[in-house]
Order: structure tokens, then sequence, then C-alpha cells
């Protein structure tokens, strides 16, 4: 061919999705991202000026980082072991495994939190079943704390932990740990040289996947920690639904994009970092 | 099979995955310095032997024991056998020197003791320059090479090797086989190879086991196997040979008369009249003449040319074959061509059928 290139014709088939989603979600995020640097007309960063400037924006933020790293801890333990147990289950245990993660996911957010509402209550089961255990002397309520925010997230957002790692760990040579035990390695050497960096692929993006979800996250915190606990995305909502305030709202959304993306760019330096492993 | 006790000493080592009985009361000695080949068809239980003595499977019945101690039920690290996988399971995510160290490693070994190791153990396999290499960038054979390196680094006192040439072409292959043997002496290594590569069973060992259906048919030296196979499948199984099934006709004082498609043909051999016995002769001891004392006639179908000699083919009833080894096609003989063969009694190998007590 000379000299100029032509267009592959295959790149055409993400055309339908680049338009729907730049109608349906660039362009608003254009206006949105308008907004917060416009005030009264002209250009300005005066909003997030107002918004630094206001301690009570910092602990939001300080709300939504600290939910969302506890969120993200928290899947990463459940889901990690979970992961290496469905990668070596077999047949029909495997088969059970997958359903038990996937099959929810076809239960919606919101019915989620409200399920977590009731078993959550000081008269739900987690409560009695603490207080028979003797762990807690009298019934206590998990509705509306952070704890109760954490475990419902994490029910809502561990299966994007356990699945990318274990599409990892599918992919990784079992011999590779028999190779390791011949050589003289026991258990604890070789979770830490070998186990461990063959999954980190997989959990760099689990992490990722989790974190951007629970930095803003909207319905869960809604229905199980309420109006007095304000994260970014539950104060983006606030702002254009209760306070009439696209300003301030548009702001935080703006705050909110920028960690998330942060989160997400990072951890794809990290995956390609440790991209030889897979 | 013999008892004398080896420095490994496998002892009616048996597994049955499910139903399948996969290995059925294996016994192998192997001595200090030995390199010994597993040799069978795909599926006979080579490899579910081998990770028995390396310990990554446990048998469900037998023993294992290595240099004086039972290791039946030691975990794989504390055994000191060094594995040499099929697929070569280098660790991904290490270089070339961290591969080799990993063993050394493992065993807490102080960086200054384990650079020099690897080193050296590189320039064992000639690998010395790609030290620092990521192990994807490899080609197979260089990989095979660093699983061995790998293996020797951690100074096993076994080394088990599973088809470790199967995926080389057959140049590599002759040349990495060499260079395997000339490694294993200079280090001193006792082996156990797999393969279900007769050739390279025969080149390499200094004894064969020959595996069938999850037993030792037989275990010897190549000769003795070749030359002395002790059951029909090993007849088969290594090298060529002309074979015939019939029946015992006649036994008496150590000699049997076996009635073949070809007609009857006497033997050294213990088998009851009357019961089945496939007749066995190599090739090579095929002469075309009627000198006797075992004397048959066939009919050429073929002529193949292998340089050196020709290898000619006779008509044989279903299930037969008849095979000779001669230095050049007879003159005037060609397809058709009716053949007389003959060749001494002692060369008359004789089992009983398959299925057959003998
Ligand atoms: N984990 C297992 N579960 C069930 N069956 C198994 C298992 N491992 C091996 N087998 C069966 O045991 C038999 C022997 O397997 P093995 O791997 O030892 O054969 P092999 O002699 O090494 O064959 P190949 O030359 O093909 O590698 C096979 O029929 C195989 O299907
Ligand atoms: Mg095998």
């Amino acid at each position: 061919m000379t000299g100029f290139r032509r267009l592959d014709p295959v790149s055409l088939l993400v055309a339908p999705a680049v338009g729907y989603l730049g109608l349906v979600y660039g362009l608003p995020l254009l206006l949105l991202l308008g907004h917060s640097f416009v005030v009264d007309g002209t250009p300005s960063i005066a909003s997030f000026v107002r918004f630094f400037a206001d301690p009570f924006d910092w602990m939001v933020i300080a709300n939504t980082l600290r939910i969302a790293l506890a969120v993200t801890l928290v899947s990463l333990v459940i889901g990690w072991p979970t992961a290496i147990a469905l990668a070596r289950a077999k047949g029909a245990a495997q088969a059970a495994i997958l359903v038990a993660i996937i099959l929810p996911l076809s239960v919606g957010v919101v019915v989620k939190a409200f399920a977590w509402q009731i078993v959550l209550r000081r008269d739900g089961v987690v409560s009695q079943a603490l207080v028979w255990l003797h762990v807690w002397d009298e019934p206590q309520r998990l509705l509306f704390t952070e704890t109760g925010l954490v475990v419902g997230a994490v029910n809502v957002f561990v299966p994007f932990m356990i699945l990318p790692i274990y599409s990892v760990l599918k992919l990784v040579d079992p011999r590779l740990d028999e190779a390791a035990a011949t050589l003289g390695a026991g258990p604890f050497f070789r979770f830490f040289l070998v186990a461990l960096p063959l999954s980190l692929p997989g959990i760099v993006t689990g992490v990722a996947f989790v974190f951007s979800m629970a930095v803003s996250m909207y319905v869960v915190p809604s229905l199980l920690i309420g109006d007095r606990f304000q994260t970014l995305a539950t104060l983006t909502g606030r702002s254009f639904l209760f306070m009439r305030n696209p300003q301030l709202g548009s702001t935080t959304a703006v705050v909110l994009l920028v960690l998330a993306v942060a989160v997400v760019v990072g951890s794809a330096k990290l995956s390609r970092r440790f991209g030889g492993a897979s | 099979m013999t008892t004398t006790p080896g420095f490994l000493d496998v002892a009616a080592a048996a597994k049955t995955f499910g139903a399948a009985t996969v290995l059925d009361g294996v016994d192998l000695a192997v001595a200090r310095g030995e390199f010994v080949s597993l040799l069978g068809p795909s599926g006979c239980g080579k490899t579910t032997l081998l990770r028995i003595v390396a310990g990554l499977i446990a048998p469900d019945g037998g023993r294992v024991v290595l240099d004086g101690d039972d290791i039946t039920r030691r975990p794989p690290h504390r055994r000191d056998v060094g594995v040499v996988f099929q697929n070569y399971a280098l660790f991904p995510h290490l270089d070339v020197a961290g591969n080799v160290g990993f063993g050394l490693k493992a065993r807490g070994r102080k960086t200054a003791e384990i650079g020099p190791s690897v080193e050296r153990h590189l320039d064992l396999v000639r690998m010395g320059a790609f030290a620092d290499r990521p192990v994807k960038a490899l080609s197979g054979g260089q990989q095979q090479r660093v699983a061995v390196a790998r293996a020797l680094a951690i100074e096993p006192k076994l080394m088990l090797l599973d088809e470790p040439f199967s995926a080389l072409d057959r140049k590599l292959r002759e040349a990495m086989q060499i260079d395997l043997k000339r490694i294993l002496r200079e280090v001193g290594t006792t082996a156990i190879f797999v393969t279900h590569d007769q050739d390279e069973a025969l080149t390499m060992s200094d004894r064969i086991a020959v595996m069938h259906a999850g037993r030792i048919e037989q275990l010897g030296t190549p000769s003795e196997i070749y030359h002395r196979p002790a059951t029909a499948f090993a007849l088969d199984f290594v090298g060529l040979s002309t074979r015939l099934a019939g029946r015992v006709v006649s036994a008496s004082g150590g000699e049997v008369v076996v009635e073949t498609a070809l007609g009857r043909i006497p033997a050294r051999a213990n088998l009851y009249p009357g019961s089945a016995a496939v007749v066995g002769v190599r090739p090579e001891r095929i002469r075309l003449d009627a000198a006797g004392p075992c004397t048959v006639a066939a009919t050429l179908t073929d002529v193949a040319f292998q340089g050196a000699r020709v290898l000619l083919h006779g008509a044989a009833a279903e299930g037969d074959r008849v095979l000779v080894e001669a230095p050049s096609l007879p003159d005037g003989a060609g397809q058709g061509t009716r053949l007389t063969l003959s060749w001494a009694l002692e060369d008359t190998l004789v089992f009983p059928a398959e299925g057959e007590a003998s």
C-alpha cells in the first residue's frame, strides 16, 4: 500500500458501542466536567477550592477511601483462597463453586442490600448468632455501622475479586508447585515464591475491579449506612437529588472520577510490571 | 526379578485410580549410579511410578526405600529427588539463574553459595550464557537443559526424568541424549528415565524396565531385553521381529514344537502341549538358506532399503509378521519370490500367548 493507511474495516465493529457510550456517557460526563469548572458562566476552579477548603469534604474523601480499602482488603482475604480452591477443584465441585459465585450476580444490588438490612438488624440473625455464641452480651445493631456496610459491600463485590484471580490461576501449570516441592521447597516457601508471584496479575486486576466499584458504590451505602455517613458517591447523589446543587455534585463527581482513574491506571501499570509472571 | 537391595528399592508399589489399576505391584531395584529406563506404551503407568518415587502421589500399597531410608510417606520436599518434568515446568516468573538457584534458595543456602553453584550447573548443560534470560525466551531444547540444571543443582540422590526429550526434534534429541549421559556420568547421579521410545532406551540405559499395563514385564540390560525378551510384549515392543502365533503340538525334555501358519517350528521352552504360544525371531538371526534346524518358507511381499542392509517382508497370516534382515536383496528375487528361511534353535524365542498361563 502506498503512503496512506486505510481504516481497518474490522474496527468499524466498535462503532455502535462507541456511538452509544459517547451519547449516553461521554456527553453527560463532558457536561458534568464543564459544570465543575464553570462558576457563574466563567471558567474557574472556585468550586474545587471551596470543596477542598471544607473539612467536612475531607472527611467524606477519607470515608470513601477507608470503606473502599476495607472492602477491597476483605474481598482479597476471602476471594484469594476461594479462587485457589476453585482453580484446584475438579468437575462437579468446581461447577458448584462457580455457580455459587456467579449465580448471586443475577440478584440485583438493591435486593441484596435490602436483604442485608434484615440480616444486620438488632434482631437479625447475625446479632442473634453472636449473642448465642456469647461473643456479645446483648443484641446489637450492625445496620448503619461501617462494619455492616463493609460486610454487605464485600458480599456484592467479592465475585469480582475471585473471578480474575481464578482466571489467572487456572492457567498456572500445577506442575510448577510440584516442581518447587521436588526442589525442596516446603508449603510456606512454595506459597511465597511460587503461588504468590504467579497469582499477582490476577490479584492486581481483582483489586482494581473491587476498589473502583467500592469507591463509587451508591446503593449499598444508601441502604446500609444511611445519610449520616457520606461518601463521595452518596454526596454526589445528594447534591443533585436533594440539595439541588449541581455545582457541588459535579465537583465531587470529578474528584471521585480522578480517584477511580488513578487506581485503575496504577493497577494496570502494576499488572504490566508483573505481566511476565502469567 | 532380582531382589538384591538397591540404592533405590521400590517394592510392590500399587496404585488404582477409581476402578482402574494403574500400577499392579511394581518391584524395581536401582543400583547407585545406575541409569535405568522405564520403557512402555502410553498409559502403562510410567509417570505414575515416577510420581510415587518423587512423592507427588501416595501409593495405595508398597514401599519406596532410597539409600536405606523408607521414604514412602515422606513429602516430596524432604526426599532429595530431582525431577525433570515432561513439559519442563520452569518457573515463568524467574529468569534462568532464578530457576536453577531455586532449590538451593529453598534450602536456605546463602547467596554466596548459590551463585557459583548456579554458574557451575548452567555450564554443565552449556547454558552459561543464558543466566539472565527470562525462561519464556528459550527454545524447547534450552528449556530442557535449564530443567536438567535446576534438578541437578540440588545435588539429588536420585534424578527422575519423565520423557524429557519427547518434544524435541530427532537431531536435537540425539544430541541431548549424549549430553545427558555425559552430565549424569560427570556428576555420578543415579537416574530413572521414562520413555516410550525404544531406541532412546536402548542407547542410553544401563538397564531397561519394560512396562506393560501397570507391571514391569522385564528388567535387564539393553542386550538382554533385545536378545532374550521375557514376554511376547517385550519382544514386540523392543526391536523388530518375525512373530508367528501358534499352538504347542509336542513338548519333551525342555523342547517344544509349535505349529504355526508357516509350519512346525522347534524351540527350547517349557510349555504344555496344546497351549497357545507366540514364536519370535529377530530379523538379523534369519538366514536365506535351508541350513536349519528351524526352516520355513515364505513369499516375499516387500523390500525396505535401509542403507547398509535391506529388510525383507514375507507374506504372513493375520496378526503374524515375517521380517528378515539381509545384506542385500538376493539375486533375482522380487515380489512374489519364494524364500527359504532358517535359523538356529536358540534363536527361536517362544512365549505363552498373552492371557495364557505359563
Ligand atoms: N490422576 C489420575 N486420575 C485418574 N487416572 C489417572 C490419573 N493419573 C493417571 N491416570 C491413568 O493411569 C494410567 C497410567 O497413567 P500414566 O500417566 O502413569 O501413564 P504413562 O505410562 O506415563 O503414559 P504416557 O507415556 O502417555 O505418559 C492412564 O490410563 C491414566 O489415564
Ligand atoms: Mg507419562
